[in-house]
């Protein structure tokens, strides 16, 4: 890398950046009009509109049917209320009502206790879904209760009680946290969110323009006969982006602090003497550099990658909706840092700023930030290079992803990655919106259905459609008895180790106690255990394996064994919707692909897929045995030792597969 | 200097067969020279080009730009070339100095070298109006004078142009032919493309004929004119085009 280079191309960059007048207006002008007219503004017009509705006041009609004096007091209390209007209720009450021209109704009635006492029900309708009619009962509420306490006093003196029964428990609350550490939490709870977007967006618009920009205008093969060599175009291009989403967030942040703490200031919060945490932004504005690097170069790859604006603009999307989901994190109140959260990408950073607003972080979270952060950055960038040196990306022309035009010309054409992708999303989008409907009906036939219904189905009708030989298709032949014999030396140890994995997540991060129920439902069933086996066992072996390593992988086979399987298992991991078991799906994922695409079989993966998911009811079934106990630390958990002999067997039963398969291996290359 | 020797270039096409649009190409071109490439639109000319300026890679094959190795040393290759092309546009924000400035820089240059040789430059193409401009309110021609100066503002001894007058007028036309011929007097190693005849005859002391990714014919104008009897350009290209053609046709014929 020359540096010199690098910062010569930064410099140009960046004059051209300042010379394009929707950047400036984007990210300098935008922040600095925008959020003080919307905060400021938007608090102005709230403060106005709720005491235009206290002076609007309300009417309300009573309907006294105890007339006694003690309920005149109660009506007589009421209508002290300022701007409140009481009138007497008359048949035509409820029409009245209806047509808002009233906002409450208020109706009073009498019981007596069983110890002789006269107690008084005060009926209140109201609307909660109007704003002055929710108003009014607020008001009445607050009243009434005061007008309850005197009455009670009143009756206690009388009976020569101390009125001071009425507050014999009270609470009193004083609150420690001072007003700096109020403003930091309801900062902390808003801001990460806010400067992650503004990361993101001010980073963005000048990505797209640097690469896919240069494409569009045909600069770039200029740059690249230029005396300069590629890595110090994409480095400079990368501090360029660093700098401008920078620049971005710092004046984003300032005109939003100083707009949020007027607002804080006008909305009564007991906010005297608080300052914006100076210290804690700037702590998190380097906390924050390396989050920027991050977004940079993913920006930059995707730039790279595109053929011009609009395409790399379509492509940020995905990212932008992502980032967003994770810096949302902020928001929840029960989230808190540690070593594992410190890991991804994204939510650190949220939940970082979150406790450095309230001066309450560790060190060894900022560093695993900071660092976690950096690795990704180095692939990210080293991804960006590689692309910048293959011509095929640089000078990618019209793509011919076409429709199902073009399929049904040219069979070939249909399994494209593209296509690949389409036909993922609409089987998750049927599983979730279809799938999870049936199996809250009914779970066991839900499940079935599920499987035969969304997953192996489809695929083979599209196969008939399409014309093409499902059987070789989707690899279904048998394969050799030595292969099938392994089979089991291989899902044993691999679930062994599977569920281990599962179980240290759980220590590390504990599953919530919902997520363990809906779980377990899963193996209780009402159903004999042959039952439970086969639409937990039998039904997902077949059909998922039909998908995933029967169809799916035909998508992906331009990119090669390895890359194919990675894939597959990374979509097999995706589709069961559970963060909590995305790495041990994976890993499964990973060998499963293994076994199909390597011994041309989908036979070996279905009875691999099966037996893994048989192992739980087998569990389950054999609970409590003595022998079982050996392996078993409780009725879930495995013991964990038996990851020692498990790592064997599975390396040892891999290798003997793989030997056995070379024949195959070598027919399925062609 | 530039020497090519079997250079190939192929393409994957969307069937899964390779297209080769440079099909074992060699030539060589000397100091003080100039060579045309000369052939129809589509015959491999500018992907040659491409592969000569490191922008793609040959698929086998190689070439040497003043004994760089255009697979082995590309950066040195680019110190060494002048590249100008219809696809090397210009970055419209810029004003004309500040480009020119930039990519002198880019060069490693000084900026009193690059200030110096940029007066030079604009002095030579009558560019002294519009040195300030922004890129974006020039004409075509301005434009193309600009590219050539950003091309080599650098001095380097070998130029490679791609059509370079293609879509201007006749004065500036005329006005760049006459400074690529002023090059050559310098001592610089100049390769052009065209698929006009005229500019060939005219500017060439060779001319290498592509067709169909492979060389149909090589020699200076006289050389041609003598092997074919043709005195005339067109004809002598399209007396060579129907040789190949009917080639093709009796290799066709013998399966």
């Amino acid at each position: 890398m020359n540096f010199k280079k690098v910062i010569i191309v930064f410099r140009k960059e960046l004059m051209e950046v300042f010379r394009d007048k929707r950047t400036i207006f984007t990210t300098l002008l935008l922040p600095v009009i925008l959020y003080p007219i919307l905060i400021v503004g938007f608090n102005a017009i709230m403060a106005r509109q709720s005491n235009v509705l206290e002076e609007q006041g309300a009417t309300v009609a009573v309907c006294d049917s105890v007339q006694t004096a003690e309920s005149m007091r109660i009506i007589n209390d009421l209508s002290k209320i300022e701007n409140f209007k009481f009138i007497p209720a008359s048949d035509s009450v409820q029409s009245l009502y209806q047509s808002k021209d009233i906002q409450g109704i208020v109706t009073i009635r009498d019981s007596i206790t069983a110890n002789g006492l006269k107690v008084y029900h005060v009926f209140v309708q109201y609307d909660a879904a109007n704003d002055r009619s929710s108003m009014m009962y607020s008001k009445l509420a607050e009243a009434l209760q005061e007008t309850e306490q005197e009455m009670v006093r009143e009756k206690l003196e009388i009976s020569g009680i101390d009125p001071e029964l009425v507050n014999l428990v009270d609470l009193r609350e004083r609150d420690t946290a001072d007003s700096q550490k109020k403003m930091g939490m309801i900062l902390g709870m808003i801001l990460p969110y806010i400067m992650i977007m503004m990361l993101l967006t001010g980073a963005s618009v000048v990505a797209a323009d640097l690469v896919a920009g240069e494409k569009e205008r045909k600069t770039l093969e200029t740059l690249l006969v230029a005396g300069v060599r590629r890595i110090d175009v994409v480095i400079g291009k990368y501090l360029t982006i660093i700098f401008m989403s920078m620049v971005n967030l710092i004046v984003n942040l300032f005109s939003i602090s100083f707009s949020l703490r007027y607002m804080l200031a006008q909305s009564g919060l007991d906010l005297a003497g608080a300052n914006m945490p100076i210290k804690a932004i700037l702590i998190l504005l380097v906390a924050m550099l390396p989050l920027a690097t991050l977004f940079a170069a993913i920006l930059l790859s995707i730039s790279t990658f595109s053929r011009n604006i609009k395409e790399a603009r379509t492509y940020e999307q995905p990212i932008l909706i992502i980032s967003m989901i994770m810096a949302m994190i902020s928001f929840l109140p029960a989230v808190e840092m540690n070593s594992l959260m410190a890991l991804i990408p994204v939510v650190n950073i949220a939940l970082l700023f979150k406790a450095l607003m309230i001066n309450d972080y560790q060190v060894s979270h900022l560093l695993i930030t900071i660092i976690s952060t950096l690795v990704l950055d180095v692939i990210a960038i080293w991804v960006t290079i590689k692309l910048f040196n293959t011509e095929g990306i640089l000078f990618r022309s019209e793509d011919d992803s076409g429709g199902i035009k073009s399929i049904k010309k040219n069979k070939r054409n249909f399994f494209t990655p593209y296509n690949g992708l389409v036909y993922y999303t609409l089987a998750l989008v049927a599983l979730y919106y279809i799938g999870s409907r049936w199996q809250i009906q009914d779970l066991t036939s839900g499940l079935v259905k599920t499987q035969i219904i969304l997953f192996a189905l489809p695929v083979l009708v599209i196969l008939r459609l399409l014309k093409m030989p499902v059987a070789k298709t989707l690899r279904l032949k048998l394969p050799s008895w030595k292969q099938v014999v392994l089979i089991p030396f291989i899902a044993i140890p691999a679930t062994i180790l599977v569920s281990l994995f599962s179980q240290l997540i759980n220590v590390i991060y504990p599953f919530p106690e919902s997520y363990l129920e809906s779980m377990g439902k899963l193996f209780e069933l009402d159903l004999p255990l042959w039952g439970s086996f086969l639409v937990v066992a039998v039904a997902p072996g077949i059909c998922e394996e039909l998908l995933f390593r029967g169809f799916m992988p035909r998508f992906f086979e331009k990119y090669g064994f390895k890359i194919n399987i990675i894939l597959i298992a990374l979509l097999f991991a995706a589709f069961h919707l559970d963060p909590f078991r995305f790495f041990p799906v994976f890993l499964l994922g990973l060998i499963l692909a293994y076994l199909t695409l390597r011994s041309g079989s989908i036979v070996n993966s279905m009875i691999l897929h099966i037996l893994n998911n048989g192992f739980a009811i087998f569990i389950m079934a054999f609970s409590g045995s003595a022998w079982l106990n050996y392996f078993m630390q409780d009725q879930e958990n495995l013991r964990y030792w038996v990851a020692l002999p498990a790592v064997v067997i599975l390396y040892l039963a891999l290798r003997a597969f793989h030997k056995v398969t070379a024949k195959e291996a070598e027919l399925c290359v062609e | 200097m530039i020497l090519v020797k079997n250079l190939v270039k192929e393409f994957p096409k969307k069937d899964g067969s390779v297209f080769s649009a440079v099909d074992d190409i060699s030539f060589e071109t000397a100091d003080g020279e100039i060579v045309c490439l000369l052939g129809v639109n589509g015959a491999g000319k500018t992907t040659t080009m491409r592969l000569l300026s490191t922008v793609f890679q040959p698929t086998k094959g190689t070439a040497e730009i003043q004994g760089w190795d255009i697979r082995k040393n590309p950066d040195k290759v680019r110190e060494q070339l002048g590249f100008l092309s219809g696809d090397t546009g210009l970055y419209n924000r810029l004003r004309v100095h500040e480009l020119i400035r930039y990519f002198g820089r880019l060069y490693s240059m000084s900026d009193d070298e690059i200030t110096r040789r940029m007066q030079e430059m604009a002095d030579l193409l009558d560019m002294n109006d519009f040195m300030d401009k922004k890129i974006e309110f020039l004409s075509s021609g301005m434009k193309q004078k600009v590219s050539i100066v950003r091309s080599i503002i650098h001095d380097p001894p070998v130029m490679i142009m791609d059509e370079p007058t293609s879509g201007l007028d006749i004065l500036t036309a005329r006005h760049i032919i006459s400074f690529i011929r002023s090059c050559k007097e310098r001592g610089k190693c100049v390769l052009f493309s065209t698929h006009i005849m005229r500019e060939a005859e005219r500017l060439a002391d060779r001319i290498v004929m592509i067709h169909k990714g492979k060389i149909l014919a090589e020699g200076s104008l006289e050389e041609l004119r003598t092997a074919t009897g043709q005195t005339d350009l067109d004809d002598i290209f399209v007396y060579y085009v129907n040789l190949y053609s009917d080639e093709e046709k009796v290799k066709a014929d013998e399966f």
